[in-house]
């Protein structure tokens, strides 16, 4: 590191470079924090975990006992042995407290502009807003079902809305400013178990549902404009120049019955392109007269193009806004490029994933790893090639969603074991002093187990 | 290129590939950093390597198939990041790491085998990694000492405010009251005399055939009153005036020629002349114009003012330069100066300059074109008029202060250019660039009198009358910041400066290339800080690199100790887990090693705290004390730490309060408790900054710069109401700077003025890897806000470059957030308020609701914080 320090000094090594490789180098590094734990208050499986969006300080928790719980991860509460540092709840809502969620908490999120609010979802039906400072619920918005997953835009500057699914096939969005529904989403047939809003826009929000389909809706206009279906597929990062010369019939190379798949789809997703210039201008310049005005999802074959098998139980879009990754009830996890649309068929490595529970995937700032929870470990796999980075493994049970902070490069993960283990790089230090400890503990052991 | 196919550059090899061919030439090992093509067809390719070592690539080919490659060595440049041919055998090697070059690639090799001839060096500092401020000839005003450059371009840069006099020759003498240099004949290139005025006898001095300077004597002059001017006038004539008479002399002959006395019962007070008028003034304001003729003198004009008169000059200014039509006269009493024309002594312009302070010299003088009236008056203020030299009409009065004493201000040429002297207690020399006065000071202490001396063994010279001393002193060039240059060739890493043993210490590192492979070597050097050579040298084991270097004393030990901070880069390891603190004195000019201590770490930063060190050694702070061993012998005794970091990399102290600057957690605030001897975390910054230094500015503001080029400042919330709020450092200012800031330091590169407004205003100077050194200054809040006005002001007026928008162009800017800038201003930008033309002036004057005069005073004053 005192290299790449002198090098940046020196103007060797350009500060953007520095920090990227200092942060992919953290990341490498990972494993069970040897100098932070996070105390969990919960009596539940740890369903959601969300750092806060401003200051990557804040944890929030949400459990199937109905409590969420809020930890400062920057400063600790007290030491171990004054070196490991114990992050104890800052406070804990439960079903003790008088607007407490009576049933499992599946989803917690922070509002994305400050601190101030946090958004639980439940099993009892309700998505309820509470106040930070005062931890008392401020609103409420009953769902039709169980509320799996909700979602706030971090970009938005011109909404406050609160995507939700829930075992209804109906995605509502919820308006904190005026506290009602806003926008009643249909098109899927069974219930949503994740959301994801777009990062590079606002208006755009992905929802994957159990019937298999991941649906992108511009909430400015009436229905879905996009299903993604997993025959649709691309090799590679980008789309293929195909769209633009096949026209002229010199494509050499690539197998001509995607190409074809491709061409035929075309015109209605051109169709789409036009009243959503936002999302996908690059295939303005190719598209076709077209005469209908038909939504994919009245489309009948479209509309029921899945991208998984089973359930989608978890999505994540990139830093950049142009990839999804997603997981599925079929134990696959697929990369999709958002602007064509197609599954990249990204080959990620044998995975088994929890099917019936929504999962919380996590990718890192550069978008090069991508952590899932897979059964009772976390991996992390390239997201470009697929490849099976590292296998975290510390949890006793299932482990139910991780959190990144991009910030500190810091991982956080929850489980069905009750606890929030964090990843982190080791601490030399600590490491270095535990070893030296190491025979005053075994020796303090062994007059225990003498007694 | 047009040939077709693609060059590779390897560290051994240069292939040539196309379709068709596939030429490969082995080369010596090394890197080729830059490329610049020679011939518009591609066939010549001028490549530079790391070392700065220039190759010529020839692509031999007949029409469009390539025969072969060639490579060929043509010398040595400064290691070049991009290189540009020009036209006629002409290249621009542009360097980041050293000075950027133009060079000539000549046909034949010269006696070293080199065919390169350079033709100009453009200073660069770049990359500051480092840099102490330091008041080497200890007059109050700080100089910069910069580690520049690196590879075999390093070097350290002295970089000072102001115009350095190197004195070559003194001489001891005492009550001088002026002081003229003398030709011996029109015509001659050279200064033979200097005469020498004392309160009641005048010598001459001459240079002799020894180029030595003894007292010599001019016959016709008269020696036993002092001289109130002497001039050589037309016709190989020499003008002498004195109290009583103006003698009129011949150079050649030297003897008496005409002579001109002074009306009984009055006596001469002051007087002044070109090369064919006088004009002089006795008591009773009595103005007397003299025309010199061949052999005579003519008394022309006589006029008698109200007042007595306390300066005059008649420096021809118009296309004559023998003759002046203006005479420029200050009076007592009325504290006015006029201007009248000559011959006939009319009045053309009085002008009041007000207050109680008499005019003690004034001075008609042109700088590029533009004629001026320099006033200055016997309390160090200047005041400066424009002049029309047909109307002798005054216009934009401005009105500086220069020192305390009483000027005297006198011409000289340097370059061709003519500059104005002003001698007092802060000398300054006045010039003008872009048409705009600029004030520069001088590296001497008090000067009474100076005038141009040039002659053969010192050419372009100044004669400089001092407290009891005359001396003789070439001046630099004349510009705002002079720098020097000392090459190392070696990569300069830290340095700091130790007052008591008058040296500088760096730690720095030699690129050695071997036949086989290049290595590395690292050394700590002991410098002398006057003449810059290498006076000891400790060198570092192999991997270990010098990190951190203090100059610092500890309690109970009188000593003064430099301290080097090492890490011991192992090719295999990623992060050092080994360093060393090593404790060296000087003695006897070497370097001796006191004590060392190993550490688990770099050890990225040393400071001297409470006669303690405090080390911050990868994650942790330490704290070590200088402890006496039994045997006599001393020391390092770790005492207490404080971990919690991902890389303490900068550390600053202010009594007991430690600021971090961590990795890439922004800044945290530490204090050390004296009886629990332990160091605890107050406070922290929670934004995810990736800092690159830290410096305290006052008790409570801390200034940060960070890795995506802003500057931001945070305050410790003492006094908030609760613990999480006091806990947080508060961000108050935020700037996007644009350079990446390596080292702040307090200190400033001016003369502080222990009267003016400026003198109180704390500043700091910074210096980044694009070589740019800049200040800023903590602003008192009434003229922060005054400022800020003005500066919004402006940005309504000018116009960015290409239309950018400046308030967007300074918004705090990193991968999470882009903010509007707060709490910084641009000086830049508000300093470009003088440059204006008037009527634009007039429009931001009006909107401001102040006049244009106190805003230029206003913005003045702030140019001279720097």
């Amino acid at each position: 590191m005192w290299k790449a320090v002198k090098d940046r000094e020196a103007g060797v090594l350009l500060p953007s470079s520095f920090a990227s490789r200092i942060r992919s180098h953290r990341v490498a590094s990972f494993d069970l924090s040897n100098h932070k734990e996070i105390v969990s208050p919960h009596n539940g499986a740890i369903n959601s975990l969300q750092v806060d969006l401003t200051e990557a300080r804040y944890l929030l928790s949400g459990a199937s006992d109905g409590s969420a719980a809020v930890y400062d991860i920057q400063h600790a509460t007290d030491y171990e042995r004054g070196l490991i540092a114990k992050h104890r709840s800052l406070f804990v809502v439960d079903k003790q407290h008088s607007h407490g969620h009576r049933y499992a908490i599946s989803t917690v999120i922070w509002y994305p502009v400050d601190t101030g609010l946090f958004i639980t979802g439940s099993f009892d039906h309700y998505i309820k807003v509470w106040d930070t400072n005062t931890t008392q619920v401020v609103m409420d918005f009953k769902m039709p079902g169980k509320v799996y997953r909700t979602a706030m835009s971090s970009i938005a500057t011109t909404h406050m809305l609160i995507a939700a699914g829930s075992t209804d096939v109906q995605v509502r969005l919820c308006d904190i400013a005026s506290g009602a529904f806003t926008h009643t989403l249909s098109g899927h047939r069974d219930g949503v178990m994740s959301l994801e809003w777009s990062t590079s826009s606002e208006w755009i929000l992905v929802t994957g549902g159990c019937d298999g389909a991941i649906r992108f809706w511009d909430i400015r206009r009436a229905g879905c404009f996009r299903i993604l279906d997993q025959s649709r597929s691309q090799l590679g990062r980008r789309p293929p120049l195909a769209e633009s010369t096949s026209k002229k019939g010199s494509v050499t190379g690539q197998s001509s019955s995607v190409k074809t798949a491709v061409s035929q789809r075309r015109i209605p997703l051109g169709n789409e392109t036009k009243q959503l210039r936002t999302l996908r201008k690059s295939q303005i310049l190719t598209r076709g007269p077209v005469v209908q005005r038909l939504h994919p999802g009245l489309s009948s074959s479209h509309n029921r193009a899945t991208a998984h098998y089973g359930a989608v139980t978890g999505l994540r879009a990139t830093g950049d806004g142009m990839y999804l990754l997603s997981s599925g009830s079929d134990s696959r996890l697929r990369l999709w490029d958002i602007d064509s649309g197609c599954n990249t068929l990204v080959n990620y490595e044998a995975m088994r994933l929890q099917p019936t529970k929504a999962l919380q995937l996590a990718v890192t700032q550069d978008s090069s790893l991508v952590f899932v929870p897979c059964m009772a470990t976390v991996k992390a796999y390239d997201v470009w090639s697929g490849m099976t980075c590292r296998t975290f493994r510390g949890h006793y049970e299932l482990v139910n969603c991780c959190c990144f902070s991009s910030q500190y490069q810091e991982l956080y993960s929850g489980s069905n074991d009750r606890q929030i283990l964090v990843w982190s790089p080791p601490n030399p230090i600590i490491a270095e002093m535990e070893d030296g400890r190491g025979g005053l503990v075994s020796v303090a052991d062994q007059d225990n187990w003498s007694d | 290129m047009p040939l077709g196919g693609v060059i590779i550059i390897g560290e051994e090899t240069i292939v040539y590939c196309s379709a068709a061919a596939f030429k490969a030439i082995p080369i010596r090992p090394s890197i080729i950093r830059a490329y610049g093509r020679v011939d518009a067809d591609g066939s010549r390719y001028l490549l530079s390597d790391n070392a700065g070592l220039l190759h010529l690539l020839v692509i031999t080919h007949e029409r469009e198939r390539v025969t072969g490659l060639k490579i060929e060595h043509l010398g040595e440049t400064s290691v070049a990041s991009t290189i540009s041919y020009l036209d006629n055998a002409v290249v621009y090697v542009g360097s980041s790491y050293g000075d950027s070059q133009l060079i000539k690639l000549n046909l034949q090799p010269d006696a070293k085998g080199s065919y390169v001839e350079v033709l100009e060096r453009y200073v660069n500092l770049g990359p500051i990694v480092d840099f102490c401020v330091v008041d080497l000839e200890r007059q109050g005003q700080g100089q910069v000492v910069t580690c520049s450059g690196a590879y075999k371009d390093g070097s350290l840069r002295i970089v000072r405010n102001g115009i350095g006099i190197n004195e070559q020759a003194s001489v001891e003498l005492q009550g001088i009251k002026g002081l003229w240099s003398l030709r011996s004949s029109t015509n001659d290139q050279y200064d033979t005399f200097l005469v020498v005025s004392f309160i009641s006898e005048t010598r001459i001095l001459a240079m002799n055939m020894d180029d030595e300077l003894e007292e010599t004597e001019i016959e016709g002059f008269y020696a036993q009153a002092q001289t109130l001017f002497c001039y050589n006038a037309m016709h190989d004539q020499l003008v002498q005036v004195t109290a009583n008479s103006v003698r009129l002399v011949s150079s050649t002959s030297r003897e008496l020629l005409d002579q001109w006395n002074a009306p009984s019962g009055f006596s001469v007070n002051v007087a002044t002349a070109n090369a064919s008028q006088v004009l002089l003034a006795t008591g009773g304001g009595h103005l007397v114009y003299i025309e010199i003729g061949n052999d005579k003198l003519v008394e022309t004009k006589h006029i008698q003012l109200d007042y007595e008169i306390s300066c005059l000059d008649i420096n021809p200014i118009g296309k004559n330069s023998h003759y002046s039509s203006l005479a420029a006269v200050g009076m007592w009493t009325d504290i006015s100066v006029r201007i009248f024309s000559l011959p006939s002594l009319e009045l053309l312009t009085k002008e009041n300059l007000g207050g109680e302070i008499i005019p003690r010299s004034v001075l008609l003088c042109t700088f590029e074109g533009v004629s001026y009236l320099l006033c200055a008056l016997g309390d160090g203020h200047l005041f400066n008029f424009l002049l029309n030299t047909s109307t002798g009409e005054l216009s934009n009065r401005k009105k500086v202060s220069l020192g305390t004493q009483p000027i005297t201000l006198r011409t000289f040429s340097s370059k061709d250019t003519t500059h104005v002297f002003a001698a007092s207690d802060r000398p300054t020399v006045i010039y003008s660039s872009n048409k705009k006065l600029l004030y520069s000071n001088v590296n001497l202490k008090e000067v009474s009198h100076i005038c141009p001396f040039n002659s053969a063994a010192f050419p372009d010279s100044l004669a400089i009358a001092k407290e009891g001393e005359l001396s003789i002193g070439a001046i630099d060039d004349i510009q705002k910041l002079h720098i020097r240059t000392i090459p190392l060739g070696e990569h300069a890493r830290r340095i700091c400066h130790q007052e008591q043993s008058r040296t500088f210490a760096i730690c720095s590192l030699k690129n050695c290339q071997t036949s086989t492979e290049e290595a590395e070597m690292h050394f700590v050097r002991l410098l002398d800080d006057q003449s810059f050579e290498f006076i000891s040298t400790y060198p570092l084991d192999t991997y270990e690199y010098g990190c951190s270097i203090i100059s610092c004393s500890f309690s109970d030990d009188n000593n003064v100790y430099y301290c080097v901070g090492t890490a011991y880069v192992l090719p295999e390891e990623n992060e050092p887990s080994k360093g060393r603190i090593l404790v060296f004195v000087v003695e006897d000019g070497k370097l001796q090693l006191i004590a060392e201590k190993e550490t688990k770490g770099a050890v990225y930063s040393l400071n001297a705290f409470n006669g303690k060190m405090l080390a911050a050694i990868n994650q942790k702070i330490q704290l070590y004390k200088w402890m006496l061993r039994d045997d006599g012998s001393r020391e390092l005794q770790s005492e207490c730490g404080h971990h919690g970091h991902i890389l303490a990399l900068y550390v600053q102290t202010r009594g007991d309060f430690i600021i971090v600057g961590d990795l890439m957690k922004s800044i945290s605030l530490l204090l050390y408790k004296h009886e629990e001897g332990a160091i605890e975390e107050l406070a922290r910054d929670y934004n995810a900054n990736w800092m690159t230094a830290v410096e305290i500015l006052d008790d409570d503001i801390y200034l940060g710069a960070e890795n995506n080029f802003n500057l931001f400042t945070v305050r410790k919330n003492s006094d908030a109401a609760t613990d999480e709020e006091r806990g947080r450092l508060e961000v108050v200012g935020e700037y996007h700077l644009g350079e990446f800031v390596n080292r702040f330091r307090h200190g400033s590169l001016v003369m502080r003025l222990p009267d003016s407004e400026a003198g109180h205003i704390p500043t700091v100077i910074f210096g980044t890897v694009n070589g740019v050194i800049g200040v800023v200054a903590s602003l008192p809040h009434d003229q922060y806000v005054f400022l800020e006005k003005l500066q919004s002001n402006l940005v309504k007026v000018l116009k960015g470059v290409g239309g950018f928008s400046h308030e967007q162009w300074r918004s705090f800017n990193n991968e999470k957030k882009t903010v509007d800038c707060r709490n910084f201003l641009d000086g830049d930008l508000i300093e470009s308020f003088l440059d204006l033309s008037r009527s634009r002036m007039d429009e931001i004057s009006k909107a401001m609701g102040v006049s244009v005069e106190e805003l230029c005073k206003r913005v003045e004053e702030l140019t001279r914080l720097h």
